[in-house]
């Protein structure tokens, strides 16, 4: 057990560096890319009052001064103030809006591994034969796809066509829930709020399937691959020898033992959630993080971009750490 | 049994969606309290009048403020406004207004004459993007009584009433905005309108102003709902999740929606223009004949066909096609494209097939829209039909395009539009062509002739005068072509069968206060 805490405690030394290399990166393109002063001023005010505007906002001082600065804020959770009128904090703006992002990433993310388990299970022990053929190539193509095309779809089919669902947006027109968590369907439960649930969900269900279909597609391949190679082993023939039936050889003693690489991929997958989430948030009018970045991006608010930026950065290095220490939990051999 | 658990809790969370569909219909929204709701691309760039320099943001204004004058709807006649009438001094220096009795401002103040005096001092102040609508005007502000307010300026101006009516001269509650420092409260202001929330990017709830003298908007509550893509909104338009769709479908949207027929497509012509301008006072575009070649070469009839679908209008002078003195200067120059006058004037220049004129034109991507980069490959391909000149197109996002690239003469020609401040000629040309303000629009253009006439332009009052002045001026622009201009933009709207009062006029600001549904 010894050996675990060291590497618990290393691999979390080790995210020191590349945390601090990441953020000297996102500081230094931020940078390079344009001028904050020209982009809260515009183009014809007076020069002192771009002085001044520097001043405060310290970048009349040399750039490493600055950087430091910078890290020494976010140690104390401070992200800088957002360079738009009214200039809120950038950690009151990305709390705001995080909880849309996470509502999005969780279903997504639960449909993905859904999908994907089940579909890579049915391959898998349909080897060679046409359901195998088919999800396989359900794999090939998910992975593919360009998720504004799977979203308009979505959208022209359950919201144009068949008038079933909104096409974008979190909730109806002037409701809301009583924030509790952000979330909005815990929220509308824990406040017995059926009106508000019902709307939250029904404006969910097109933005989660078509991020979780798009994920869906590696999960597939990963189950089906892994799932093969188990159900090679001797362990499942005794298991068949022995006579149990093939649903419990499959789901209780194969598909449990695939899990592992699985469990690797859901860690990296993280990184692809949060790109996918920007794109399914644009499509859908999704108030979440991506769009906050898109308009962001738009209105040269540099601060705010570099905060989404870092604070992505920080949970992809957070949930791999993760990831990494509950494999090394499940597989004692795993000590790098 | 923790597992059971966890898959009961996985399996709550996946089914849910699905019962929340089969469980009700798609038309519980439809009730008797419906808020009206517009769907825009467009967006609240900064919600404070001395800072907000954009036209979106000034429509926003216009329904939750009002200015001493307004327009009447439909028209670009002035209309009392918070002031019920107003009187000119003789030499046409002094405009003194008399302010309605008992005005509030949505934040309990008072609105008189010093809140007047207040808000327009504090745009002068500030010096931000649209201060110069007040400054380059404005000499000072007296306050004569609570009710009265006296506007000093520097030099007669035609057209002050028409500024007045402008945003940044909307009165706003010391109360509410800062004296130095831009703010964007959400009260303070005094319209037909006032805000009940806005979540920026997301949404904008507008209710009813309990305090506002005139009649109360035909809607109680309106909600407008900001999009990211066009797309999604012409979908929301034709779910009927939204009410009206207003700035910017795409043209080929528009062509669809109206062949299926089942919402209303509403069209107006709008004073929105869009030009080429080259930077006069550098090479190579110091020699006058490159623009001309340019001038009459580009195939304005392709840029409005091809690209727009025919949604728009090929337009030969910057004062725009309705207004008065309007007169087709560049087709009288060059007809509506003349490619042999093009290749004789760059054979003049020293250019042939094997030396050709080669430049970069510059354009933005998505400011002007998803079809922008269309415009400028046909505007390359129509150039380089004459043989003589070779185009490199290239192109910045909007802010490094505008905040920088413009003023500093970046780019030796580019793609560039307009929405007017006031509606008047003299917002058409003086920006463009007069040596005091060409450098901040990028042109760098200086003739004497032109400032005189332009200066002489902004002083008279006769319109019989100022119309053959600004003749006068849309001739000499078209034979010097600092600026060509290429189309006029139409103004779109999609709306539901039953929605009515949707006004669509050439001040090209909706007024929500008017929309209604049947």
């Amino acid at each position: 057990m010894a050996s675990l805490r060291v590497y618990i405690i290393r691999r979390v030394l080790l995210a020191i560096p590349m945390i601090l290399i990441l953020l000297s990166i996102v500081f230094l393109i931020m940078r390079v890319v344009g001028d904050p002063v020209s982009a809260i001023l515009g183009g014809h005010a007076p020069q002192e009052q771009i002085e001044q505007i520097r001043q405060q906002l310290g970048l009349n001082r040399p750039v490493f001064f600055q950087f430091c600065d910078y890290v020494w804020q976010l140690l104390h959770g401070n992200l800088g103030r957002s360079l738009i009128w009214g200039q809120r904090p950038v950690v009151a703006e990305i709390w705001d809006r995080f909880p849309a992002t996470l509502e999005l990433s969780v279903y997504a993310f639960l449909i993905s591994i859904a999908i994907g388990i089940f579909t890579g299970t049915m391959a898998a022990t349909h080897r060679n034969k046409s359901l195998d053929h088919v999800f396989r190539l359900y794999g090939i193509i998910t992975y593919s796809l360009f998720i504004p095309w799977i979203g308009i779809m979505l959208q022209l089919l359950f919201g144009v066509y068949l008038g079933l669902l909104p096409i974008g947006g979190r909730i109806g027109i002037l409701m809301e829930p009583k924030t509790v968590t952000g979330l909005y369907i815990l929220d509308s439960f824990l406040t017995f709020d059926p009106d508000s649930l019902v709307s939250a969900l029904k404006h969910l269900i097109l933005p989660s399937v078509t991020l979780g279909v798009y994920l869906s597609g590696i999960f597939t391949r990963l189950t089906r691959t892994n799932l093969m190679e188990v159900l090679e082993k001797d362990f499942i023939r005794a298991a068949r020898a022995r006579g149990l039936s093939e649903k419990v050889v499959i789901y209780k003693h194969g598909l449990k033992n695939a899990f592992i690489p699985i469990l690797t991929m859901i860690g990296l997958q993280f990184a692809l959630l949060l790109v996918g989430a920007v794109l399914t948030e644009i499509t859908f009018s999704w108030p979440g993080m991506g769009t906050l970045l898109f308009e962001r991006v738009s209105y040269r608010d540099f601060t705010t971009v570099q905060g989404i930026i870092v604070f992505f950065a920080l949970i992809v290095v957070t949930v791999n750490l993760m990831v990494d220490i509950i494999y090394a939990y499940i597989d004692p051999r795993i000590r790098y | 049994m923790k597992k059971k658990i966890m898959t009961g809790m996985m399996g709550i969370l996946l089914v849910l969606p699905l019962v929340a569909v089969c469980g009700t219909p798609a038309a519980t929204l439809a009730s008797e309290g419906k808020p009206m709701v517009l769907g825009t691309t467009d967006k609240i760039t900064v919600l404070d009048p001395a800072k907000t320099y954009d036209f979106y943001t000034w429509e926003v204004f216009q329904n939750i403020g009002e200015g001493l004058l307004k327009y009447k709807p439909g028209t670009t006649e002035l209309v009392p406004g918070i002031a019920e009438s107003y009187e000119v001094s003789s030499d046409g220096l002094e405009y003194t207004f008399s302010l309605r009795e008992g005005l509030k401002f949505t934040d309990g103040e008072p609105l008189d004459a010093a809140a007047v005096k207040w808000s327009i001092d504090r745009v002068i102040r500030l010096a931000l993007d649209p201060s110069w609508l007040v400054s380059a005007f404005v000499d000072r502000v007296e306050v004569v009584d609570t009710c009265r307010v006296k506007i000093i300026l520097k030099e007669p101006v035609s057209f002050f009433p028409s500024l007045v009516a402008s945003t940044p001269y909307l009165p706003i509650s010391s109360e509410s905005f800062p004296e130095d420092k831009v703010a964007e409260p959400v009260a303070g202001h005094y319209g037909p309108y006032k805000i009940n929330k806005w979540v920026r990017d997301v949404q904008l709830v507008l209710e009813a102003n309990p305090d506002y003298y005139g009649p109360a908007p035909r809607s109680e509550v309106f909600v407008v709902k900001f999009y990211k893509d066009a797309a999604t909104m012409r979908m929301a338009v034709q779910t009927g999740e939204i009410d009206v769709a207003w700035k910017t479908l795409r043209p080929i949207d528009v062509i669809d929606l109206r062949s299926i027929g089942k919402q209303k497509v509403l069209e107006a012509p709008g004073p929105y223009i869009r030009y080429i301008i080259s930077r006069c006072n550098r090479p190579p575009f110091d020699d006058v004949r490159l623009r001309k070649a340019v001038a009459a070469a580009i195939d304005r009839g392709r840029i409005c066909e091809e690209a727009h679908k025919g949604t728009v209008d090929p337009l030969y002078s910057m004062v725009p096609m309705g207004m008065w003195s309007h007169i087709d200067a560049f087709k009288e120059e060059y007809g509506e494209r003349n490619l042999e006058l093009a290749k004789k004037l760059l054979t003049e220049a020293g250019y042939s097939k094997d030396k050709p004129f080669q430049f970069e034109l510059w354009y933005t991507p998505t400011h002007y829209g998803d079809l922008e980069a269309d415009v400028a490959a046909i505007m390359k391909e129509s150039l380089e039909e004459t043989g003589l000149m070779k185009v490199t197109l290239k192109s910045a996002e909007w802010a490094t395009y505008a905040a920088e690239y413009i003023a500093k003469g970046t780019m030796p020609i580019f793609l560039l539009g307009w929405y007017p401040d006031y509606i008047d000629p003299d917002n058409y040309t003086s920006i463009f062509l007069h040596t005091e303000w060409s450098p901040d629009m990028g042109v760098f253009y200086s003739n004497p002739e032109m400032d005189e006439l332009l200066d002489q332009a902004r002083v008279r009052v006769e319109i019989e005068e100022r119309t053959d002045l600004y003749t006068k001026v849309q001739k000499l622009m078209a034979e010097e072509a600092p600026v060509i201009p290429f189309f006029q933009g139409v103004l779109t709207a999609v709306v539901q069968p039953n929605i009515k009062g949707v006004v669509l006029d050439p001040v090209m600001l909706l007024k929500y206060y008017l929309i209604y549904r049947e």
